[in-house]
């Protein structure tokens, strides 16, 4: 039963109150199930990059590669596991839909960089690693633009750091790319977490 | 004019509301986990909600995931619309002040 009521029932002190509250509330909202999803990918990520890189700039030969396969499993493992713990908390009955699409993006993405891989030709590791990361921070963006706009703020600060490494520290672009990239991404994770 | 909605306006609805309209159209959230974000028990919450789904402003959403009962809650168009129409009248009353 709906029932109406003369504003003027209600006094100014409490018509401010109302609306701080709803904006507190709101926020909250917003906080802890916007970025829940944001905070937990930028955490594993970071973390498969910080291992990643700084085995990458300190190692050399074949474990370099078993600590990337290794961790970009574990990885994918915990995304998988902690996105389906946070998809029980707030759904859209309309996902699965776009789950699928957003699935067959990210295979044609990878396609598309092995295609501008195999063209471009890169002669070192570093041009190999530069385009795997701009590839997947365009995924990033395109999924931030396309589902949840918490994905673009953060994608676009770590693609400006690889462009920097790779150009003005090509000497310690690993370490750069581990320590600023992948710790960055943990403590932004850690601040949103904090925050809510 | 937008009025002010003697259902919504109870503080417990009101945070009800202001939580799910939050969220984007079509998304809907689980029951326990509003009852944690909104600091309230079972019973409250359960009171509160049936009342505002009599009034069709939210939707009440049960289904199995994973072999175990769920409650999913979301904001009608109708409830959004309300909602923003309270929030208006709230405003309005500030500035006759």
């Amino acid at each position: 039963m709906t029932q109406k009521n003369d504003p003027m029932n209600v006094s100014v002190t409490e018509a401010e109150e109302t609306l701080a509250a709803i904006q507190t509330i709101a926020q909250k909202t917003r906080y802890a199930i916007a970025s829940g999803g944001t905070y937990i990918t930028l955490i594993v990520t970071g973390v498969v990059w910080l291992v990643g890189f700084l085995s990458t700039q300190f190692l050399s030969g074949a474990i370099v590669a078993s600590i990337w396969i290794g961790m970009s499993i574990v990885g994918s493992m915990a995304g998988i596991l902690l996105g389906t713990r946070l998809g029980k908390r707030v759904r859209n009955p309309s996902f699965n839909a776009t789950a699928k699409r957003a699935g067959i993006f990210w295979l044609l993405l990878v396609l598309y960089a092995v295609a501008a891989l195999a063209l471009a030709r890169p002669t070192d590791g570093k041009q190999v690693t530069a385009f795997i990361i701009l590839f997947i921070m365009i995924g990033q963006l395109a999924m931030g633009l396309l589902i949840s706009f918490d994905a673009v703020w953060w994608a676009l600060p770590i693609t400006a750091l690889a462009l920097i490494g790779y150009f003005l520290l090509p000497g310690i672009f690993y370490l750069w790319m581990g320590v600023l990239g992948g710790g960055g991404m943990i403590a932004f994770g850690l601040y949103i977490r904090a925050r809510w | 004019m937008a009025e002010l909605n003697e259902t919504i306006h109870q503080p417990v609805r009101l945070r009800i509301m202001a939580a799910l309209v939050t969220l984007e159209a079509g998304n809907e959230v689980d029951f326990t986990y509003l009852r944690e974000l909104l600091e309230v028990t079972d019973g409250n919450l359960g009171a509160h909600l049936h009342k505002l789904e009599d009034a069709g402003y939210i939707a009440v959403n049960k289904v199995f995931v994973e072999r175990k009962p769920r409650t999913y809650v979301s904001a009608t168009s109708e409830g959004r619309k309300v909602f923003k129409e309270h929030v208006t009248a709230l405003e309005s009353i500030l500035k006759c002040k």
